[in-house]
């Protein structure tokens, strides 16, 4: 059965690239949120689940949707995609409950090695 | 950003690049100040370089300001002048932070490291993502002094058709820190860009 994913960032550049890099082997139904808002309405009210999450956002960033995922106990797995790679940043995603962190701009390599090293390929 | 024709999806190809070029610079900064760095959204906007002046006449008019410049040549005709601009007061913040004494000479040496990281990281992230690469003069200063921020970009600026305006903030973990970056580059370039985000978009 197709696995119900999200691509939460606010440039399409972006959703695409990630969009692109994704196998296609990996059997999928895609939807996306233009930011940390569009995001949240979308996880209360639907099951999904895999998160592809931007950080930098207008009207809530990912910081704030890996918070209210924690807080609201919403069950998906999350994986950070983010241009800001500062370590303190990368350990903050991961202790609120982020599965991996991918450097932006993603391709094919580093997507593929994240859902191959959890299972999703 | 659409007053030189920009379409909207070359506005966003743009931002995105720009987005991972600033989550360089920023990291870089941040391991320089070794503190943490809550980035934000930086605007950008094309303008033609002779409303430089104007744009920032207000905010600058009543402090002190900085402006470091640094010239930048790639292939492709890809070229231009840097220029980061910052309020003394931010300056300080920032030297305060490093151990130096307001007003010390080596405040000045501090900017320009400062702005040479912001550039230089900013420029070759840049770079990466559309395969140039850049290389740059030496970093100088415009201007440290009370003077008319305005005239001084208005000289600077002159030389160019275009500037691409960059409007970044940086929260430093219990500071903030404001400044601003100028791309100044010729009429040329503008298509050149144009054509590389083209390209990119052409790919997804």
């Amino acid at each position: 059965m197709a696995l119900p994913v999200l691509i939460c960032d606010d440039s399409i550049l972006a959703r695409k690239q990630v969009r692109k890099s994704l196998p296609e082997s990996f059997d999928a139904e895609f939807q996306t949120a233009g930011n940390g808002l569009e995001a949240l309405a979308v996880l209360r009210s639907q099951e999904i689940g895999l998160v592809f999450l931007d950080l930098t956002m207008p009207e809530l960033d990912g910081v704030g949707v890996l918070e209210a995922i924690k807080a609201e106990g919403i069950d998906c797995f999350v994986i950070v995609i983010s241009a800001d790679i500062q370590p303190e940043m990368q350990k903050r995603v991961m202790e609120l409950g982020a599965l991996a962190f991918v450097q932006k701009p993603v391709n094919e390599d580093k997507i593929i090695g994240v859902l191959k090293q959890y299972g999703f390929v | 950003m659409n007053r030189l024709g920009f379409s909207e999806e070359q506005r966003d190809c743009l931002q995105e690049i720009i987005n991972v070029a600033m989550g360089l610079a920023s990291d870089k900064l941040a391991r320089f100040l070794n503190t943490f760095v809550h980035l934000q959204v930086p605007s950008i906007a094309l303008v033609g370089a002779m409303h430089i002046p104007e744009e920032f006449e207000n905010r600058y008019q009543d402090a002190e300001a900085a402006l470091v410049s640094q010239g930048f040549f790639g292939n492709e005709g890809v070229r231009g002048e840097a220029i980061v601009l910052y309020q003394m007061e931010n300056a300080h913040k920032i030297s305060a932070l490093l151990g130096y004494e307001a007003g010390d000479v080596s405040e000045i040496e501090m900017l320009t490291d400062i702005s040479s990281i912001l550039t230089t990281t900013f420029l070759n992230g840049l770079a990466d993502q559309i395969e140039n690469s850049l290389s740059y003069s030496a970093p100088r200063i415009l201007s440290s002094r009370h003077g008319n921020v305005a005239d001084v970009l208005k000289n600077t600026s002159f030389h160019w058709e275009h500037a691409l305006k960059v409007d970044i903030s940086y929260q430093l973990i219990d500071h903030s820190f404001n400044c601003d970056m100028i791309l100044l580059i010729p009429g040329e370039a503008v298509s050149n860009i144009k054509n590389i985000l083209d390209r990119i978009l052409e790919a997804y």
